[in-house]
């Protein structure tokens, strides 16, 4: 594990770091709020680097993943 | 529909007539400086309705940067997207209200209301909310953060207004651009930051206190005689009746005390700074490299001395902005001007502004504490008026036909009080 | 309970630097200037940052940011009886208490003496003027010197826990 940074706001707060246990290196991102941590790999990453803005945007809608009535948990 | 225009046509007589009863040319009434009823005016009328300074462009200079500023009580939200784009954002909620930002400054695209979730983009847009089949799902509400209406810059500069029309910046500004273009020439880059941070200082007296006194070279000599004596500062001999210098009224509420003619009469790089050039070389040497045989006229004018109606007031080497609370409450905002690529300014500019201003300041303690006493003193009943003749009779116009008195006449004071009568009856 | 783990030397530590800080307080409640300043070294900084209580003073605004040179003008100032801010004094006591001795060297800033103690302590201030009464609180951390056998002060930094909001004149000695 390389490093251990926070980006943090008074939105939210997420620890990031790089993860060399596995075979390759990964990004770990953990939301210091709930604990959830997610892995993101090369190919990931730099499919977030080409996300068009807008497309960023509907994600950060609360009830597009996150917040839904039908979502399970 | 037609029983109430005739009453509100009355309405504005009644409104009219009574700021020129209050503002005469040589005098202007006590009650304006403690009338809760001309501070709610004053807010409908100056605050939410002119341009108004809010923030400057380098205290956002990344997309995504954000801070809080005001607008009299109004607690604004001043962004900056991932176009570049500047906005002036109302910081309260479109679902019930609550104050989105609590951070004094960060960096976000994006604001998430803790209340609800409800989040926004930096521009004000609503970009979703929590389990949005309880609005019928997705995009089904055109709502979003309240926002200027116009926003405008110059020179980095950023001032808003709450009125979808009326003047531009560049009208409401007039002359008073010039001054801020001075300011910005004395940068080696040409840009003022405003990056030092801020003293707030809390003070309880009317806003127009502040802003009459920012044009009143008539107090120096007195309120700040005790420390003119310890430092032995020549600042008195500026505002005494021998110095050349002059107030001249810009038009649109702004005024200058111009000092140039005296630091003219000495021809002394950084004299206004109150150095010599062999204290600042590397700044110095990098001015006449840029600007060759002109660098003499820039080191030798130095920095305005402009009150930027209603709010903004730059006094060399250091800017305040007035926040008005309540008629008899406001904030005074201070910080040190800052000059791009000019390190070795940089650094003396904090520290003369930190020993000057803010609550502790060497100067401002004590403009504060008559601003005070002046607070109490005009409520009481005799003799009503306060006077602001002062120089009238021997006021001229100078060449480019603006008003102007000598270095200790009222004559700004005069410009303010006919550009706000003239807002107040509008 | 053990006896406190503390030798007889610290104790006595301790109790100097506690009546230093009562007798710095006193002298500052009691506007007796030519006293309060005879406590600080040549080298002094007084400093009470506004906005972030870590700023750096160099290039960040503060409250009040004295070297030896500003606290002599600042006080030449209030001695000329026309510091108007200051003109009547404010009637002023405060108490100084939670006096901690602390190992943490860089709490005390810039420019520290080997030898020099590092001091933390909490205030409660009341100011009353014709104005009204305030009342100020903070933390202060001193840095105080043994010079020719005696306590004096190097440093001294007030974080007002109003550090970040607007703050009325502030126009005596904190």
């Amino acid at each position: 594990m390389n490093g251990n940074e926070i980006v943090g706001s008074e939105f939210a707060e997420v620890a990031v770091s790089v993860d060399t246990t596995a075979n390759g290196p990964r990004l770990r991102l953990e939301d210091r709020r709930t604990g959830r941590v997610r892995h993101l790999d090369a190919l990931e990453l730099e499919a977030l680097v080409w996300l068009p803005d807008g497309h960023l945007s509907r994600l950060l809608d609360p009830s597009a993943d996150r917040w839904r009535e039908d979502a399970g948990s | 529909m037609t029983a109430t225009l005739p009453e509100t046509a009355h309405q504005q007589t009644d409104k009219a007539d009574k700021y020129a009863r209050l503002i005469q040319p040589t005098r202007v009434h006590g009650s304006l400086y403690t009338d809760p009823e001309v501070f709610a005016e004053e807010l409908e009328r100056i605050w939410y309705r002119t341009w108004v300074y809010v923030g400057h462009e380098s205290e956002v200079r990344r997309p995504g940067d954000y801070v809080r500023k005001n607008i009299g009580p109004q607690d604004v939200v001043m962004t900056r997207d991932r176009d570049g784009e500047v906005h002036l954002l109302l910081n309260r909620c479109a679902h019930r209200g609550n104050l989105v930002c609590d951070a004094p400054s960060g960096n976000s695209n994006s604001f998430r209301c803790p209340y609800h979730g409800w989040t926004y983009r930096n521009n004000g847009d609503l970009l979703g909310y929590p389990y949005n089949k309880g609005y019928g799902g997705k995009g089904k509400l055109a709502l979003g953060l309240g926002r200027l209406p116009r926003v405008a810059s110059y020179q980095g500069f950023v001032f808003g207004s709450f009125a979808s029309d009326g003047p531009t910046l560049t009208e409401h500004l007039g002359a008073a651009a010039g001054e801020l273009d001075r300011l910005a020439r004395l940068s080696p880059e040409g840009e003022v930051e405003l990056t030092a941070g801020w003293l707030k200082h809390r003070t309880r007296a009317n806003w127009k206190l502040l802003a009459e006194n920012e044009t009143d070279g008539y107090h120096p000599q007195f309120v700040h005689g005790s420390i003119f004596s310890v430092t032995g500062s020549p600042i008195g001999a500026l505002y005494s009746d021998n110095s050349t210098a002059v107030t001249r009224d810009l038009g649109g509420g702004h005024s200058e005390n111009d000092l140039r003619p005296e630091f003219r009469r000495f021809g002394e790089p950084m004299r206004w700074f109150g150095t010599t050039e062999d204290r600042v070389p590397q700044y110095v040497a990098r001015m006449r490299e840029l600007h060759g045989p002109a660098a003499e006229e820039i080191l030798v004018e130095g920095s305005p001395h402009v009150m930027i109606f209603p709010n903004l007031f730059i006094a060399e080497i250091q800017l305040f902005v007035i926040q008005p609370l309540a008629a008899g409450e406001c904030v005074q905002h201070a910080t040190a001007i800052q000059l791009k690529g000019a390190p070795e300014l940089n650094r003396r500019m904090v520290s003369q502004c930190v020993g000057s201003a803010g609550p502790a300041g060497m100067l401002l303690a004590d403009d504060t504490e008559m601003y005070e006493r002046n607070q109490r003193g005009v409520a009481l009943r005799e003799p009503e008026w306060v006077d602001i003749r002062r120089g009238v009779d021997r006021e001229r116009t100078d060449d480019n036909g603006f008003r102007i008195g000598t270095a200790t006449d009222e004559t700004g004071m005069r410009g303010f009080w006919s550009h706000y009568r003239n807002l107040m009856e509008a | 309970m053990t006896a406190p783990a503390t030798t007889d030397d610290t104790a006595l530590d301790l109790r100097q630097v506690e009546q230093f800080l009562y007798r710095e307080a006193r002298y500052a409640d009691e506007h007796d200037y030519d006293a309060w300043e005879a406590l600080w070294t040549d080298d002094a900084l007084y400093w009470v940052p506004a906005g972030a209580p870590d700023g750096d003073p160099v290039q960040q605004m503060s409250v009040i940011s004295d070297n030896r040179s500003r606290i002599a003008t600042r006080l030449g100032q209030l001695r000329t009886g026309k510091r108007y801010a200051q003109s009547p004094p404010s009637h002023l006591r405060r108490i100084v208490s939670n006096v901690e001795i602390l190992d943490d060297d860089d709490a005390a800033g810039p420019g520290r003496v080997p030898g020099d103690l590092t001091v933390g302590a909490n205030f409660v201030l009341v100011e009353s003027r014709e104005r009204g009464k305030e009342i100020w609180a903070g933390r202060t951390t001193y840095r105080l010197r043994l010079v020719e056998g005696r306590l004096r002060l190097a440093y001294k930094k007030v974080v007002l826990v109003d550090h970040d909001r607007a703050l009325p004149t502030l126009s005596f000695l904190i």
